[in-house]
């Protein structure tokens, strides 16, 4: 996650402040009673975080970007899930540690006390359910199947009830924790229960070209109203075919790949999971839904331009794409062809693939490269050249480094070129770069 | 991912630190636990379960567990200083944190804690041998009947200062003597303390018949020296409070006993030093 700042994060610190400042004050932190004090706001901290991840999940589109993109607001969520993970681990072991003093057994009967405590209990309760949900999100298993760990995921919601009613149980000041639970509770049921039918718009598979062998790119035309879109921006699709043969009414992110003026909304799918292999399958007038668009991967550059003193004329720019991330800069370089094209800063892809035929889309890029001005297509084909180096770049475009860098592609990949690109002092506000691996 | 280590590292952590707690304590706790509030731990007190504390959770019957030891506080709910509600929401409770910071931040006071004292009525099951009830081996053996740190700060002395022997001291008051009395100091304790005079406004106690008005004051002053009988030096300051000491039987006769008046006497003889040995 970079260190840039957007507006929402004021609001998002805001919330996550709101109830410490309500409730530090009250707690007794005279005397011996500090580490106990300590305990409780290490709670009040934890269920903090919870409850902002659980704003978090809402996804409304539209309103990623004020926080930077969606893919930003999953990692802000990721780490605030696991920031309550671990302070819900540091406020149980303060409260023994600020017990024990009296005696070991007042503080194992603080933690484990008389069942007429049911309060404590039900902290427990949420601590456990919490634990059901995280702990393969955290990686304790090794990785999950996708399918499996979102519904998993549903149990934050129950934790987050459990939570609350230990909190609100024990605490003087109910009215934060109502207002923020109101809104993590409103998020997830948007999220769950209305979403599905208010955010997702209804398109038919007008053409499915295949681009290799486990590769295909879907061309979708909106049954009503669809959705616009910026260049590089995701959307999420949801089958509506029951004859596939998995991923039936689930959802996935795709990365757009037409250009934002294209009639048809095309997206390149490669086939790395059950659901996204069945959608290679799917036939021409099967319905799907879009929702979205959402993440900000070019508009990211007009945001960092802002304060860079160059008014008027933006930054040239460097495309590094892997594989099946090629896809945003496809919707990049078709933007290219369309009225975009006059405003539209150099560019320079790079294009890194094992072999040729794993190069999709190259035809069309090549093509478009020849008749815009300021667009080259450079490839890099790991069987043939091994990994790519600084010199390989500087050869075929000598002020790389200088550039506004946007980065997609394998997470090797991404990892060796950001490295890459730091030895060659590239600042780190220029790297672009959206991974949704786990979305 | 680093975070993803950091969590499992930090969870394992997490179980290990609660299963210690768990097991030391099961293992250093009373290895058949106890039913009811029945069992008594060393030194003889009740050894009570947080649920048994939990069925006295209002101002009719208040119990509350301070510092791993169980108080009845019912009766000292009236005094309290505070709203009713803020004494008797930790009727039933571990109420440590109340005891600890009284809602302003600051604990409760000595005094408090000294008063607090009276009220025990036992320990809390698993709770560390908490400091004994009473303080010392000598106010161990007495009978409840008032703080004599008190006493021991007026003398200004340890026991031993005074040697071992037979003293007498008079209390002498307009030309009269009124109290003349001999005892023994042994160890610092008081032994064998008799009247050799009782005398006032012309009447001779020693002389008494057991038929006179005043005879119930005579037989107070003698339970003076039954219930002085081996307590420490310091005890004779209990008699500036004789209802303390003796029973009230003379509730009838208007007369007083004068209890300044053997402290006077007792301490006239100190002052003297040993009569013989």
């Amino acid at each position: 996650m970079t260190l840039r700042k957007y507006p929402g994060d004021l609001l998002l610190l805001g919330l996550f402040l709101l109830p410490v400042v309500v409730v530090a004050p009250a707690l007794p932190w005279g005397s011996q009673g500090w580490l106990y004090s300590l305990a409780e706001l290490a709670g009040v901290f934890a269920l903090s975080a919870f409850l902002l991840a659980g704003i978090l999940s809402a996804r409304i589109p539209g309103m990623d970007p004020w926080f930077g993109g969606l893919v930003r607001l999953w990692t802000i969520h990721r780490w605030l899930g696991f920031s309550a993970f671990m302070l819900v681990m540091a406020h149980v072991l303060l409260l023994a540690l600020a017990t024990l003093p009296m005696s070991l057994g007042t503080s194992v009967a603080t933690l484990f006390p008389p069942l007429s405590h049911w309060e404590i209990w039900v902290g427990w309760a949420a601590f456990l359910t919490m634990l059901v949900f995280i702990a393969p999100t955290l990686g304790f298993f090794g990785t999950l199947h996708y399918q499996n760990w979102k519904r998993l995921h549903l149990l934050s919601a129950p934790a987050l009830v459990l939570a609350l009613v230990h909190t609100l149980m024990l605490s003087a000041t109910a009215w934060v924790w109502w207002l923020l639970s109101a809104l993590a509770l409103a998020a997830i049921a948007w999220r769950k229960l209305l979403s599905p039918w208010l955010a997702r718009k209804a398109y038919v598979v007008d053409g499915i070209d295949k681009l290799a062998r486990d590769v295909v790119e879907l061309r979708l035309r909106p049954k009503g109203k669809g959705i616009r879109w910026q260049a590089g921006q995701f959307v999420y699709l949801t089958p509506m075919d029951s004859s596939l043969v998995a991923g039936y009414r689930e959802e996935h992110p795709y990365t757009i790949a037409s250009g934002s003026g294209d009639d048809e909304l095309k997206i390149g799918i490669k086939a790395v999971g059950d659901a996204t292999r069945a959608l290679l399958d799917i036939k021409s007038g099967a319905e799907v839904r879009i929702e979205g668009p959402y993440g900000t991967f070019f508009e990211n550059a007009a945001l960092a331009q802002k304060g860079d003193g160059l008014p008027g004329e933006p930054r040239k720019q460097l495309w590094l794409a892997g594989g099946i991330g090629i896809t945003p800069f496809v919707s990049g370089a078709r933007d290219r062809v369309g009225s975009g094209a006059v405003q539209a800063p150099d560019a320079c892809l790079f294009y890194l693939a094992n072999r040729p035929e794993r190069a999709y889309y190259l035809d069309e890029l090549v093509r478009i490269a020849e008749t815009c001005d300021g667009f080259e297509v450079h490839t890099h084909y790991m069987n043939e050249h091994g990994v790519i180096t600084r010199d390989y770049l500087a050869e075929r475009c000598p002020d790389f480094a200088a550039r506004d860098i946007y980065l997609c592609g394998p997470p090797g990949m991404i990892n060796h070129l950001q490295t890459l690109l730091r030895h060659e002092g590239v600042p780190v506000h220029r790297i672009h770069t959206e991974a949704f691996d786990f979305l | 991912m680093t975070s993803n280590r950091i969590a499992y590292t930090g969870f394992v952590a997490f179980v290990s630190v609660v299963l210690t707690l768990v097991v030391v304590n099961l293992v250093q706790g009373n290895p058949e636990p106890t039913a009811g509030g029945t069992a008594e731990n060393a030194n003889g007190e009740t050894v009570f379960r947080l649920d048994d504390v939990a069925e006295h959770n209002h101002a009719g019957s208040c119990w509350k567990v301070i510092n791993g030891v169980v108080y009845d506080l019912t009766e000292y709910l009236p005094n309290h200083p505070t709203e009713e509600e803020v004494f008797t929401r930790w009727c039933g409770k571990e109420a440590t944190s109340a005891w600890l910071d009284k809602g302003n931040g600051r604990p409760h006071s000595p005094r408090a804690a000294a008063r607090l004292e009276d009220y025990r009525i036992g320990v809390l099951e698993g709770g560390a041998p908490a400091p004994a009830p009473v303080e010392t081996a000598d106010s161990a053996t007495q009978p409840a009947t008032g703080d004599d740190r008190l006493g021991r700060m007026l003398l200004g002395l340890a026991p031993g200062n005074y040697l071992d022997g037979t003293y007498r001291g008079n209390f002498i008051d307009r030309g009269l003597i009124q109290v003349s009395l001999q005892f023994r100091i042994e160890g610092g304790r008081i032994k064998g303390m008799s009247y050799r005079h009782l005398f006032y406004r012309d009447e001779d106690y020693l002389k008494m018949d057991s038929s006179a008005e005043l005879y119930p004051v005579l037989r107070q002053y003698q339970q003076i020296t039954e219930r002085l009988e081996g307590e420490p030096m310091e005890a004779i300051f209990r008699l500036y409070e004789p209802e303390n000491v003796v029973d009230d039987i003379d509730g009838y006769t208007g007369a007083t006993l004068r209890g300044a008046k053997v402290i006077s006497a007792f301490r006239d003889g100190l002052n003297r030093g040993v009569y013989s040995w």
